[in-house]
């Protein structure tokens, strides 16, 4: 092996990093240390200039280690491979200490955090020397995608892709397409409707030429990697039926809240508090009418229904405020005497239009009240036959002050959107994973909201987070565009860090293939050792950890590699100050 | 002198270790005495990994992976935890004291979490005091 000629930069991340981490003073620690020929700080090490500084110095300085210092691996460890690479170093030649997400942002001891920093740099300076060069191995990829979820966001992907050309299997849970927006009556802000909008899309999803559409099914033990995988799908027939295809894309939505949860609304106590789903079916029928089919004449809107409550769901479901006054409207377009209560904790009228739509709708002689959700929820109770109404709301209203009594004969209740019950079959068939909100997590928050961290499974709609139709669709096509490249350019590079077993040390005991979830380890009786297949082996290392006689691999996560990075935790560590 | 432990975290990729970054995004702030290693699973841990950091100095070693049922590679948790279990027995003997070998399972959702269990931890640590089995290492090592 070379003599490593290792490059070190510390990112100061603005003042992320510099705040709290005295990034000169690492630099000057770990600058004399073995091996390393420079070190140095910069403002933004993933802009443009900061790439450039490691590209200029790899050549100048024929560096041929590089280590970043920055954030997170999860979040640039791919910029920083590509640019090293771009320098003519193999990109597995490159290691990223993570001082800002697990340094910088979590302390608040500058000294502790700088030492921090120091033993963590210093660890990627032990662990890159013994770094190997990883050639770069792609697969070709199967052109048919599956999508999982026939609502807007997964039937405007799956057309996407079929009008390029190519196979969809969309598989749909229920006997309908057409999601939650096929349940609309009318969209905001421009109150057209979603009808006329979704049903078109459904004709053409369904008379699709490039698109097997299959209702009422389920997909189950889904295997392989980007570019190939292969699942069932189980519809009721007796014999599941096998697809192959070389991406993923979930497109399962979000359910509404269930409001009986929550007491003081008394949903399904009294028949005339529904939903704001029941109330679009009601809005769709025509005529608004209460459960004894009269005219109300006071009809309330319950915003925040189990959004942003320390009870429930912390988050804003994003989308019911416009979704509450587009029901004002349609209410007052309909019963022009009737009186309308908003009852909110506060208005979000985000998004293009939204504003300008709210600022309109408080002309539609609305009477607006508010109340505060941490305080005290307001309280539906049935009113006395004395009184001339079908129910009361008492609430203390936030803007005025008093305790008041709304007279109602029909409540709303702006339901926040939250995870199907079912969230985690999905997560374990596709393998993503979830945040605290049971949403699925995207590969990158700002930069990458549509992939996930499983190469070709990409995530669409609301299933990632509450949305609005046109930001689930720009979701759905951008995915699709992602999806249509990989299949433009036929095959996709695939992780390398897999197992590797050194047949001169296997003692053949197969306790490696005993361990291995994903059968990729068979026994060769003519040397009696075992073997990796590169293509199913996904890199978890638990082989390497099982084998006795030290002969499997673990590619870049190596015992020696991993060991050395223990050994620069602790030869830097300062027991006393 | 202050005591100042040291403890070596090993996190599997997708549940603990991105749990950890979510407590740095969510800037919650927890004891800075930890150092973590990122492995792709936990079931990537080997005993000596656990036993050289030990053997390296470090006053405890942490040992975060995905929930059961929900790893990333299907069952490598639970590989790991078995592994735990032995190398708990195996260091007891070593006279290493239980507190310092800890295993927990933390999701990528679990930032609060995370930030809990290192001020748990490093407490924990703290009362124990510092590890001597590099000391007692080293006095072999001159005798032998």
């Amino acid at each position: 092996m070379e003599e490593p000629r290792i490059g070190v930069y510390i990112c100061w991340c603005g003042n992320n990093i510099a705040k709290m981490v005295d990034v000169e003073a690492v630099a000057a620690e770990v600058g004399n240390l073995p091996n390393v020929v420079l070190a140095k700080t910069y403002k933004y090490m993933c802009s443009d200039p900061g790439q450039d500084l490691i590209i200029k110095d790899i050549r100048g300085h024929h560096l041929n280690r590089v280590i970043v210092a920055a954030c997170s691996p999860r979040i640039h460890e791919l910029t920083f491979r590509n640019a090293v690479e771009k320098a003519g170093i193999n990109p597995y030649l490159f290691e990223m200490a993570n001082i800002r997400e697990q340094d910088s942002w979590v302390h608040t001891d500058r000294s502790e955090a700088t030492k921090k920093a120091i033993d963590l740099v210093n660890a990627a300076i032990h662990r890159v020397r013994f770094h190997e060069p990883l050639q770069k191995r792609s697969v070709t990829v199967d052109p048919a995608t599956l999508v999982i979820g026939g609502g807007i966001s997964g039937m405007v992907a799956a057309l996407e892709i079929a009008n390029a050309g190519k196979q969809v299997y969309l598989v749909e849970k229920t006997d309908r397409l057409g999601g939650h927006v096929a349940r609309f009556d009318l969209t905001f802000p421009h109150l057209s409707s979603a009808k006329q909008m979704i049903h078109p899309i459904i004709q053409r999803v369904e008379n699709h030429p490039n698109i097997d559409v299959f209702k009422q099914s389920v997909i189950r033990d889904v295997s392989g990697y980007i570019g190939n995988f292969k699942a069932l799908v189980q519809n009721g027939q007796p014999e599941p039926l096998e697809l192959k295809f070389g991406n993923i894309i979930a497109a399962t939505g979000l359910k509404s809240f269930d409001p009986s949860k929550i007491e003081e609304y008394g949903y399904g106590k009294f028949p005339d508090v529904v939903t704001s789903m029941e109330f679009e079916e009601i809005l769709a029928s025509g005529k608004v009418l209460t459960k004894h089919g009269k005219e109300p004449r006071n009809i309330a809107i319950i915003h925040c229904v189990g959004s942003r409550s320390k009870v429930y769901h912390e988050y804003c479901s994003r989308t019911c405020c416009m979704v509450a006054l587009k029901f004002v409207n349609q209410i007052r377009a309909g019963l022009p005497e009737c009186n309308i209560f908003e009852i909110y904790a506060d208005m979000r009228a985000y998004g293009k239009g939204c504003e300008e739509f709210y600022a309109e709708s408080t002309h539609r002689q609305i009477i607006f009240l508010m109340f505060d959700q941490q305080e005290k929820l307001p309280v539906i109770r049935q009113a006395e036959k004395t009184d001339d109404c079908n129910m009361l709301i008492e609430m203390d209203e936030k803007l005025s002050g008093e305790s008041i009594e709304v007279p109602v004969d029909m409540v709303v209740l702006m339901v926040n959107m939250e995870a199907h019950d079912d969230v985690k079959d999905v997560v374990h068939a596709i393998g993503v994973s979830l945040c605290g909100n049971q949403f699925f997590i995207e590969k990158h928050p700002k930069l990458d909201p549509v992939a996930t961290t499983t190469g070709g499974v990409y995530i669409v709609g609301t299933c990632q987070g509450p949305k609005d139709i046109p930001d689930s669709v720009a979701q759905a096509r951008a995915a699709a565009a992602r999806i249509l490249a990989t299949i433009a350019q036929g095959s996709v590079a695939v992780e390398v860090t897999t197992a590797f077993v050194n047949e001169e040390f296997c003692c053949g005991c197969q306790t490696c293939i005993r361990v291995c979830p994903y059968t990729a380890i068979s026994f060769k009786e003519d040397k009696k050792s075992s073997e990796v297949n590169e293509v199913l082996c996904k890199g978890c290392g638990t082989c390497g950890s099982a084998c006795p006689s030290g002969a499997i691999t673990s590619k870049h996560f190596t015992d020696r590699q991993i060991l050395s990075e223990i050994e620069g935790i602790m030869s830097m560590s300062y027991k006393e100050i | 002198m202050n005591f100042r432990p040291t403890i070596v975290a090993f996190l599997c990729n997708w549940c603990a270790y991105t749990g950890a970054d979510l407590a740095g995004t969510s800037r919650m702030r927890y004891a800075p005495n930890i150092r973590i290693i990122r492995v792709m699973c936990s079931g990537r841990i080997d005993p000596t990994f656990i036993l050289t950091a030990f053997q390296q100095g470090a006053d405890g070693v942490l040992i975060c992976g995905c929930h059961p049922g929900d790893c990333h590679y299907q069952t490598g948790n639970y590989k790991c935890l078995r592994r735990f279990k032995l190398i708990s027995k195996y260091i007891a003997q070593m006279g290493i004291e239980p507190e310092r070998l800890k295993l927990e399972w933390i999701s990528a959702s679990e930032g609060k979490q995370f930030a809990e269990l290192v001020n748990e931890m490093t407490k924990a640590i703290l009362n124990v005091g510092p590890s001597k089995i590099k000391s007692t290492l080293e006095v072999k090592h001159l005798k032998s």
